[in-house]
């Protein structure tokens, strides 16, 4: 295959000149939009940085030529990062290495062009579309809630490597930047003109003539200068070495030196201002050569696809948007229900929340409220956004009030008989067309829907409790749920910020049929004697975000314990749950909610819990008390890993893929090994057979 | 002005559907309520209801007296925040204490023009947030501050500040008075008390008996007809909804009341803040449409409006407005008041529903018969959010007809400023 300097070339790709639309509207100005035939929003690839090459050439040799405005297909349509399939085709550092110094030369050709050169940026400009903006002169930014700008290559585990390290310092100052490199954060346009990312902020429809104005120097804006401050700050040792310790620290706390991206990029941007440019781009490569062929990269970029790819489901099969929902119902006041009609007001959706007690009405509607005055207090809705959640939301004890609503959720007792008979109940007020989810997480879609007016709409829709951190929406389709019907509660995942990934109908759908041995095997531990704390602090080194007896306790041991008896009898014998945690759980220990479980939870939320002192009463035997860390982590880690393999081959999940999203977003399994399947297959299947094996015969397993 | 009369019309008017909020004191449940958002809840609350789209109206109509500064059309904000459609345009109309009755009668004018026949109508007053207001001095510093350019002005602009610049103009009391007689309303009412020899007995005999037919309308369970329970926006985040109007004194006795000394006209007069009306936050909303929609949305309405009076009289006396405004209403209707089976007259004050007792006998109108009065006692037991109260008066009103299956009954006020306002409604069997 042919290539531009490694690039990949395909031979069914665009023709040559294709990828960047060059247009001259007056004497000595050239528009560059990059406008690839074959993306929607131009990407970094091959063609595009081969026609960008051919491009410059005309116009080093241009003698008339006064400015350059690099603009996208359209003022919103500006371009995203690198591409990324083709990077991970590179599996040689040393060739990745020159490929990355190939564009870094391109873009320090365009950086010394003589004319003066202005960036049009609107929509997402992320990553390599940013890097390529910081080499021009000026950068004018469309003012649309479209437009995000930032370098997220640390969330991918590489760095921002096409002079991001370096440039972005120069202009915004190196605090700045190391926290916006750091954090990955994407910025609205005006959050990126205070914080000096660019100099121009204008209405979309402005966006191309303020860049021509600015170009052809009919409108003056001052160069961004960062004055005395480029001494005193960005080029001071003192401040550059505890800036940089003080990031360290953050990130060692965050992530305990899972990611080795931060950390490259630190010592990068610390050093990014005194670093003259062509060394800062030999550093950029070599640093993510060695990052970018790690096993943390592949497996974040892996991650990122698979939600890339998750978002197809949120629209029709052949590519249309659903009109946005408008108006919800919600069912069920309780911590499930309340959390998932304030995720609903948030967004915008009117919501009117139903339950049979005007206090559990009333608790959530408050809840809500101050979740937006927490939002607004923190600068993340304006005053009047906040107001519009508040409206959004309102309460009552009937469940016949939904009549336009266009989805009803229903989060009641998990009682067949109840939820069914809320569902005939809401179905005589509504359309035939409302669709009617289930928050259920044990019971079955198909047999919710039995009995209910147009089962084709009856969907599951199974959020994870706190409903607004946890990421996974499980979508499950019942045996006569539509596909439209899946699509558009996938679709309203999607807008929620929710990833969903589509399930099918099985006990415990995927992440608890998954969690249930994890949790169990870790009772049999306790039970046979292990330590509490050292046992979570193992599985915490794992990479999960927890231990697995914190999680009971955040679960309530009650429902744990439902939870599990629902999975044996479903699944039989092998899903038995371990008898004995009776004694320990009672009516006023039912874990965090009851300030104890496991661990005696201080009433002050901000004070760490402490391991209960009674525990040991309640272990029956005390062979796992000095279990070594490879045998805890794995006898716990791979029976996940075990039930998960069952849930591929009876595709309870569409692949791999999707078992690697719902594992990391639902159960939090460590990221960096990009979630259960892929930390499977790294291992190995024979070595984990062999294991398991292994563990089997040890007496106490 | 010539009154409405059903009987000139082909179309049935009809009050469709409607709800209110509890009453709340002022400053008190609904102190951190904006008017916009407790007008939004009431309508939303009547669309859920009602099962109505948020399309199918041609025009939301608000009635306030003090909108708030920063809603200048009080009916655009709150039908946007209600999730009405943003094609549905809206206004905001005001009579001073009958903008509830405002919006009813704009509606039905609306309506007879021919242009739509689905209107919401939304009463609502928030007398908690009244403002204060700076006096024309300091408003002058103000004005002098912003003007000077130097700073040598500036001191001099200073240094004219006086403290007692920063008494302030209550705009609640301002409003309260009438600009053309100079007499706060509580005084008009005083007027009509010597004119017709009410005494202060009388007068809190009367209140008495408004709490407790209030009281008795609370427990029966006759007011959640009426009012949906609202969760009040506040900070401290421990209260519960509201479910019921908060003013009403089930421990109200006479010798409570005779202690009260008199507000207005001491020491002399009778209306006292224990037989007069409270300062009170509140929305409601109706649906006033023809019968022939009402029957293709589905809805069965309350009561079919058979007529409707505005009248002007003394603004010294205004509290005599509903006497000649019933008597245009009854005419129109083609009744006389012993036809009607319940009355909604505004208690304002108790010295000037009585004295409309006395007045219309006197008129000739007939007999306002006390078993047929406010039988579920009125605004001095509930208090009087201005804005609000005619669109509550109806809604009781019609809820009255099938309470007391009457075939009959009116809503009548006194409007600040020395005008009537009374609508006769009609039972739908």
């Amino acid at each position: 295959m042919n290539t531009w300097a490694g690039f990949p070339l395909p031979k069914d790709g665009p023709a040559p000149g294709s990828c960047i639309r060059v247009e001259r509207p007056e004497d000595g100005l050239v528009f560059l939009h990059l406008d690839p035939p074959h993306r929607s929003l131009a990407v970094f690839d091959g063609p595009l940085l081969r026609d960008l090459d051919a491009v410059l050439q005309d116009l080093e040799h241009d003698h008339n030529l006064k400015a350059v405005v690099l603009a996208g297909a359209d003022p919103l349509r500006f371009a995203g990062g690198a591409d990324l399939d083709a990077i991970a085709t590179f599996d040689d550092p040393v060739v990745l290495e020159e490929v990355v110094l190939a564009v870094h030369k391109l873009f320090r050709r365009l950086e010394k062009l003589p004319a003066r050169t202005v960036a049009a940026v609107g929509g997402p400009v992320p990553g390599g579309a940013c890097e390529i903006s910081l080499c021009c002169d000026f950068i004018v930014a469309a003012d649309h809630p479209k437009t995000r700008i930032g370098l997220p290559e640390t969330q991918l585990g590489i760095i921002p490597g096409w002079g991001g390290c370096h440039r972005l310092p120069r202009r915004i100052g190196l605090p700045a930047a190391m926290q916006a490199i750091l954090s990955g954060k994407l910025y609205p346009a005006k959050k990126a003109k205070r914080l000096q990312m660019v100099d121009r902020v204008t209405a979309p429809e402005y966006l191309w003539e303020v860049a021509a104005n600015i170009a052809m120097k009919r409108e003056r804006v001052r160069p961004v200068s960062r004055g005395w401050k480029h001494w005193l700050v960005d080029r001071n040792p003192l401040l550059m070495h505890l800036v940089s310790k003080k990031a360290r620290e953050t990130v060692m706390k965050k992530t305990r030196g899972k990611y080795p991206a931060p950390l490259e990029a630190i010592s990068l941007v610390a050093n990014g201002v005194q670093t003259p440019l062509e060394e800062g781009a030999k550093k950029e490569a070599r640093a993510i050569a060695k990052l970018a062929s790690g096993s943390v990269c592949k497996s974040l970029v892996r991650l990122f696809q698979a939600s890339e790819a998750a978002k197809k489901w949120g629209k029709n099969a052949d590519g249309t948007s659903f009109p946005p929902l408008q108006s919800a119902g919600v069912v069920g006041g309780g911590v499930m229900g309340g959390g998932i009609a304030s995720s609903f007001a948030m967004k915008g959706i009117a919501t009117r929340l139903a339950d049979l007690s005007q206090d559990a009405v009333d608790a959530a509607v408050q809840n809500h409220r101050k979740d937006v005055a927490k939002k607004v207090k923190r600068r993340q809705f304006q005053k009047h956004q906040g107001m519009a959640a508040v409206d959004a939301l309102d309460g009552t004890t009937s469940i016949h009030q939904f009549s336009h609503a266009e989805l009803v959720l229903e989060a009641v007792a998990e009682r067949l008989e109840i939820k069914q008979s809320v569902f005939k109940e809401i179905a005589a007020n509504v359309s035939e067309s409302t669709i009617l989810a289930t928050n259920t997480s044990s019971l079955s879609v198909t047999k919710i829907a039995e009995g209910i007016p147009h089962p084709e709409r009856v969907v599951g829709m199974h959020f994870f409790n706190p409903v607004k951190r946890m990421p996974l929406v499980e979508v499950i389709q019942g045996e006569q749920t539509s596909e439209e019907s899946v699509r558009r509660v996938a679709a309203l995942a999607l807008r929620l910020g929710k990833t969903p990934v589509i399930v099918k109908d099985v006990a415990g759908f995927l992440v608890n049929r998954i969690l249930g041995p994890y949790l169990d095997e870790a009772v049999r531990l306790f039970l046979d004697g292990a330590d509490v704390q050292k046992v979570d602090r193992f599985l915490v080194d794992f990479g999960m975000p927890m231990g697995p007896f914190r999680l009971l306790d955040e679960v309530g041991l009650d429902i744990a314990k439902h939870a599990g008896e629902s999975l044996h009898r479903a699944y039989g014998e092998r899903m038995e749950p371990a008898s004995g945690l009776e004694a320990l759980s009672s009516e006023s220990r039912l874990g965090r909610k009851t300030g104890k479980g496991f661990y005696d939870y201080p009433k002050d939320r901000k004070e760490k819990p402490t391991p209960c002192t009674d525990l040991a009463s309640f272990q029956t035997r005390t062979v796992a008390k000095n279990l070594p860390k490879e045998d805890v982590v794995d006898r716990l880690v791979l029976s996940m890993v075990n039930e998960g393999l069952l849930c591929l081959q009876e595709n309870v999940v569409a692949g791999p893929q999707e078992l690697d999203l719902a594992t990391v977003f639902g159960t939090g399994f460590a990221p960096f090994e990009g979630g259960l399947y892929s930390y499977a297959q790294r291992r190995g299947l024979q070595n984990i057979q062999g294991r398991l094996l292994e563990l089997g015969k040890k007496p106490l397993f | 002005m010539k009154p409405f009369s059903a009987q000139d019309h082909t179309a049935d008017i009809v009050l469709a559907a409607g709800i209110r909020t509890p009453w709340a004191k002022a400053g008190v449940a609904f102190r951190e309520e904006d008017a916009a958002h407790l007008g939004a809840l009431a309508a939303r609350e009547l669309l859920a209801r009602s099962g109505l789209a948020n399309t199918d109206l041609d025009e939301v109509i608000a009635g306030c007296v003090g909108p708030p500064h920063d809603q200048a059309n009080l009916g655009r904000v709150l039908s946007l925040r209600a999730g009405i459609s943003q094609g549905t345009p809206a206004r905001t109309v005001a009579r001073n204490c009958a903008s509830g009755f405002e919006t009813v009668t704009s509606a039905m004018d609306t309506l007879l023009a021919g242009r739509g026949d689905t209107f919401l109508c939304v009463g609502v007053e928030m007398m908690s947030a009244y403002p204060l207001l700076f006096g024309n001095k300091m408003v002058g510093l103000f004005e002098k501050l912003m003007k000077a350019r130097t700073l040598g002005a500036r001191v001099q602009a200073i240094a004219e500040f006086r403290p007692a610049f920063l008494k302030p103009r209550v705009a609640l009391l301002e409003g309260l008075r009438d600009p053309i007689t100079g007499l706060l309303m509580g005084s008009t009412a005083e007027h009509i008390a010597r004119d017709f020899g009410i005494t202060r007995q009388a007068c809190d005999q009367y209140a008495l008996q408004s709490h407790q037919r209030a009281g008795a309308a609370k427990k029966s369970g006759r007011l959640e007809k009426e009012l949906f329970p609202v969760l009040p926006l506040d900070r401290s985040n421990k209260k519960n909804s509201l479910s019921q109007d908060d003013s009403p004194r089930e421990e109200q006795t006479l010798e409570r009341l005779a202690k009260l000394r008199p507000y207005f006209e001491k020491p002399d007069g009778v209306v006292t803040v224990g037989n007069a009306c409270g300062i009170t936050d509140g929305a409601a909303a109706l649906l006033i449409t023809t019968a022939e929609r009402a029957s293709a949305l589905g809805l069965s309405p309350l009561a079919k409006i058979r007529s409707f009076a505005w009248t002007g009289c003394d603004p010294s006396r205004m509290g005599l407005g509903p006497v000649s405004s019933t008597h245009a209403a009854l005419q129109a209707a083609g009744c006389s008041l012993e036809d009607i089976g319940a009355v909604e007259l505004n208690e304002a004050f108790a010295a000037q529903v009585l004295g409309c007792v006395h007045g219309m006998k006197k008129e000739g109108v007939g007999e306002l018969r006390p078993e047929r009065l406010n039988v579920n006692g009125g605004a001095i037991a509930f208090g009087h959010p201005v804005g609000a109260t005619g669109a509550r008066l109806l809604l009781t009103a019609a809820h009255e007809l099938k309470e007391g299956n009457h075939e009959l009954t009116l809503a009548t006020l006194c409007i600040g400023g020395g005008q009537g306002g009374a609508f006769v409604l009609e039972n739908i069997t």
